[in-house]
């Protein structure tokens, strides 16, 4: 298993040098200049002088300058030459904290002047994780329990009820049930404050919103996988014996019935917790995934650049994980 | 069983973690939406209205404009009173005393210089640098420094560190030249003077805009070194953080966390602190424009800068039906000549009343390609003034902004929204269908129109394409216009929908034949419409190229009679709406608002559509006057 892991993030930077590339040229490709506001355009030798600066004039040229900071090496060379010691001397001179300089450093995002790529996605990264991580976690607890109903007493009313639900769930796109919600739990009830991230209150209705899509899935994986080992001969086994209900359903049947959900939440985090770009939106959550569309849209190719890297990597980590874990709790596979 | 629990309750120990390391702040005196999270706080940086909007809290410059008052005439800011030269080129400040930093250093003549050269540096990167190089000696400089720069990348050194050393020498060299060549003197340090290349009568009103505010140099400066390659500044980013950033305006930024909040905070030493209503601001980033109207219904905000909601013509015709019903008691208020604000606070409170629409210092239009040749080689027809008079004739106006817009936008005859600059008088504009009083009216407009066309020999089956951008309502209005053009002149039109950021490029290439645009003015003089017209400026999309027009253009830029320079500006506006339409106005925009106006006071409802929010005072909190502010008439003198 070490073996495993070892050679498969072994292959992480080859991966990721090849993401970059077919990213930075796609991206690239895309016409416009980032640097522009296009209602107000410079002239254009000033245009020409704002694409040196941040050498957008040619693609080997930020190609290379780009892979320079995010791999660390401009980094390591500005700490051999002094200039990184030279700086903080100058800045605890005048007084002030010195500019903060990354090892592994994103560049400044074109489109927020303000900021690096690597404060961007540093601030909200976090939050995309804590909301997947809620929604995960609403999802498992929900779904699996509505698939457990649903697989005891197949075709009664509860079992309909939870298929109507589901079906719900994965059908209706999430900013129309994302605004009936805001609309009656924070305008009309008052529960839940609007556009205000940051309290547990606050993060009840997105998380739920985000969690609906993957409760439904669970449900009916469950459901699925627990009528189908209800029928086999080891829980009539087990029944014989004279086991409770409660213990063949949940200690007997569940644990083989959830091998399927468990290969679909390695997936499923990853993607709930890159952030959603729908949700971000309409709750106001000033998550990472807004950016994977913005930053296109802006063609801010430091902040595109960023969180596809911060992207690639997660998948190829949680999926990894998912393996790990496979192993650890079926130890037939190898 | 148990194994499969772990991973479960660490997932909710991680949400429970999470969630109590985090705690939201009180609630500000005042809080609003802006809208567009800001994209730089750094002033000779911005370009954006959201982040003009924000600079103005946190920056004074040299003067301020009264937004209040019916001429948007100029103030005091930072100089307490200035003096100009006969021949109305030097500027001669003098400094107040007690302008401060938001750390307590006072503000100085040399922090203008320092801050104004960082926008004239081709390595700053400045949107607006064009309105710096009215100063005179800036366009040199900046010529100067982008040539150094250039035959730098050129050179070649014996180490790096050598490189490194000769690109930090370049750099000291840039600011001897600055002082050398650049007229901006600090005779000491609360006198400045400023010699303008030539007379630019509206230069006061430029330096209220928020790009001209100062910015504090033992901060800045830590952030910005030529690069050792290079040479160029780098502008590293980190100054402008919440507790870092120091800046002389009325309130200083306590907290700016990215996407989320900005918070802002009475800046103790700011020379006129006294009039201030608000202790603390909350600018929420929010931009989703549902989520804002959701977020004021639930009480969150007190002001929506701008609500682009889908539905907000719905909650214009709410507002239009309540001032309907309170009809006599509106026609009593307008009488008395009160500003639209001042009439909703007259009226008894009601929800439909917290919407308005406040006219726009913008005018939407419809560009026409003026190229002799379309990009395909076909000879292009709307060369022919007399073409674009006649598709101009017909555009129906008044059914895109009462059907479409639905935001009682005024239908537009000229570029530049009338009534919006003061001492300026607006040309007539070409008859358009729209203001027809009657069928014989009409048809005679009409009838007029197709003889143009007959006259200019438009080729019969030639297809008229209108370009626009899918989102907005754009598609909309095209249709509207390709239905007006087919039913009106009997040509065929088609419609071609693109990406933004297409549609802009082929704008830029003069890709198009007949364009979706729109423009906002920068200052309060007519150039700032007008310039986007002559043949040489950066924005001209039309490729339109009148001499006459230009001429016009440069004879008002070096008139020094206001009056006569007015005159001059109006003839060149005369020529390009009623004579050459390169282009076709057809409505000047609306912004809509979301305020109670019995509650929130000290917005403008000037055209120009600039809010100094520092003004705002909350009528029912315990800090403040809590007297509304009603617009009032200008002094008199524009500068």
């Amino acid at each position: 298993m070490i073996t495993m892991i070892l050679r498969r993030l072994a292959f992480l930077p080859i991966t990721l040098l090849l993401i970059y590339t077919i990213t930075l040229a796609l991206a690239w490709a895309v016409p416009g200049n980032p640097l522009e506001n296009p209602d107000k355009r410079p002239k254009p030798e000033v245009i020409a002088q704002m694409n040196k600066q941040y050498n957008l004039d040619s693609f080997p040229k930020f190609y290379i300058s780009y892979l320079d900071r995010a791999t660390g090496v401009h980094y390591a060379r500005d700490w051999m030459s002094g200039r990184l010691a030279d700086d903080t001397a100058r800045a605890a001179q005048a007084g002030f904290p010195p500019p903060a300089r990354p090892v592994f450093d994103f560049g400044p995002s074109l489109q927020y002047d303000d900021l690096t790529v690597n404060e961007i996605i540093g601030s909200s990264l976090p939050v995309s994780m804590t909301l997947g991580i809620a929604a995960i976690f609403i999802a498992v607890v929900v779904g699996t329990t509505v698939g457990i109903i649903g697989a005891t007493k197949p075709n009664s009313m509860a079992d309909h009820a939870s298929l109507v639900v589901a079906m719900v769930g994965i059908s209706l796109p999430s900013f129309v049930i994302g605004t009936a919600a805001l609309l009656v739990f924070s305008v009309w009830l008052g529960w839940f404050p609007v556009a205000q991230w940051g309290t547990v209150r606050s993060m009840v209705l997105p998380s739920v919103t985000l969690s609906l899509p993957f409760t439904a899935y669970i449900a009916r994986l469950t459901r699925m996988g627990m009528i189908d080992v209800l029928g086999a001969d080891f829980i009539r086994t087990a029944r014989a014996k004279g086991a409770s209900e409660r213990s063949v359903l949940l200690k007997h049947a569940l644990k083989n019935a959830f091998l399927p959900v468990l290969s679909f939440l390695g997936p499923a985090t990853a993607m709930a917790m890159t952030g959603s770009f729908v949700i971000e939106r309409v709750f106001t959550v000033p998550g990472i995934g807004q950016h994977f569309v913005n930053a296109v849209q802006n063609k801010d190719l430091s902040l595109i650049m960023g969180v596809v890297l911060v992207f690639a990597t997660m998948l190829i980590v949680f999926n990894l994980a998912v393996d790990v874990l496979y192993r650890w709790i079926d130890p037939r596979i190898v | 069983m148990n194994r499969l629990l772990i991973p479960v309750v660490l997932l909710g120990l991680l949400v429970i973690a999470s969630v109590v390391t985090d705690r939201p702040k009180p609630k500000a005196d005042f809080t609003f939406a802006n809208l567009s999270e800001v994209n730089t706080l750094d002033p000779q940086r911005m370009s954006w209205m959201h982040d003009l909007r924000v600079a103005r809290l946190l920056y004074e410059g040299l003067v301020i404009n009264d937004v209040l008052s019916d001429d948007f005439g100029i103030e005091p800011g930072v100089a307490e009173s200035w003096s100009v030269s006969d021949d109305a080129t030097t500027y001669t400040f003098n400094l107040r005393k007690d302008a401060k930093w938001s750390n307590g250093q006072p503000v100085t003549a040399e922090d203008f210089r320092y801050s104004w050269r960082r926008a004239m540096l081709p390595d700053l990167v400045s949107d607006y640098v064009k309105l710096f190089m009215l100063i005179e000696g800036a366009q040199a400089f900046y010529d100067w420094r982008a040539l150094a720069l250039d035959e730098f990348a050129d050179r070649t050194f014996e180490s790096s560190s050598d490189r490194a050393q000769a690109g930090e020498q370049l750099y000291q060299e840039t600011i001897i030249k600055f002082d050398a060549m650049v007229k901006m003197i600090a005779y000491d340090e609360h006198t400045l003077v400023i010699k303008l290349d030539h007379p630019v009568p509206y230069f006061l009103d430029l330096c209220a805009f928020a790009v001209f505010s100062p910015v504090y140099e033992p901060l800045v400066s830590q952030y910005e070194r030529p690069d050792p390659v290079t040479a160029r500044l780098v502008r590293r980013p980190g100054w402008t953080k919440g507790g870092t950033l120091i800046s002389n305006g009325p309130y200083e930024l306590t907290g700016w966390r990215f996407k989320r909040d900005m918070r802002l905070e009475m800046n103790p030493h700011y020379w006129n602190r006294d009039q201030l209503a608000m202790r603390t601001i909350a600018i929420p980033s929010i931009t989703d424009p549902n989520a804002a109207v959701l977020a004021y219904q639930t009480g969150a905000l007190d002001w929506i800068a701008d609500n682009t909601a889908a539905y907000r013509g719905d909650m214009v015709a709410a507002k239009l039906e309540f001032l309907e019903e309170n009809h006599d008691k509106v026609r009593e208020l307008e009488a008395q000549g009160l500003d639209q604000f001042s009439i909703d606070r007259a009226l008894p409170a009601d929800p439909r009343a917290h919407t308005h629409a406040v006219s726009s210092f913008g005018t939407y239009f419809y560009n026409f390609n003026c190229s002799p040749r379309l990009t395909d080689g076909r000879e292009n027809p709307f060369a022919d003034a007399r073409v674009r008079r006649a598709f101009a004739m017909c555009l129906d106006k008044q059914s895109i902004a009462d059907e479409i817009r639905r935001l009682g936008e005024p239908v537009a005859s000229t570029l530049i929204p009338p009534g919006s600059i003061g001492g300026y008088v607006s040309p007539k504009g070409l008859k358009n269908i729209s203001q027809a009083k009657n069928p014989e009216e009409r048809q005679g407009i009409l009838d007029e129109a197709r003889a143009l066309l007959a006259e200019a020999n438009f080729p019969e089956d030639f297809v008229v394409t209108l370009s626009f951008n899918k989102d907005s309502g754009h598609d909309l209005i095209g249709q509207a216009i390709a239905k007006s053009w087919q039913k009106n002149l009997g040509i065929q039109t088609s419609l071609v929908q693109k990406e933004l950021k297409i549609f802009k490029e082929d704008l830029k290439d003069h890709q198009f034949m007949t364009a979706r645009a729109g423009w906002f003015g920068d200052y309060g003089d007519p150039t700032t419409f007008l310039d986007i017209n002559h043949s040489e400026d950066g924005n001209n999309d039309r490729a339109y190229n009148n001499p006459a027009f230009d001429k016009l253009l440069r004879q008002a830029g070096l008139e020094l009679d206001s009056e006569k320079r007015m005159s001059l500006l109006s003839e060149a506006e005369r020529i390009l709406v009623e004579e050459d339409l390169p282009l076709v106005p057809i409505f000047h925009y609306a912004t809509i608002y979301m305020f109670d106006p019995h509650k929130v006071t000290g917005l403008s409802t000037h055209p120009r559509t600039k809010q100094n929010v520092f003004l705002v005072d909350v009528l029912d909190d315990d800090i403040g006057p809590n007297e509304p502010k009603p617009m009032h008439p200008g002094k008199g003198g524009t500068p």
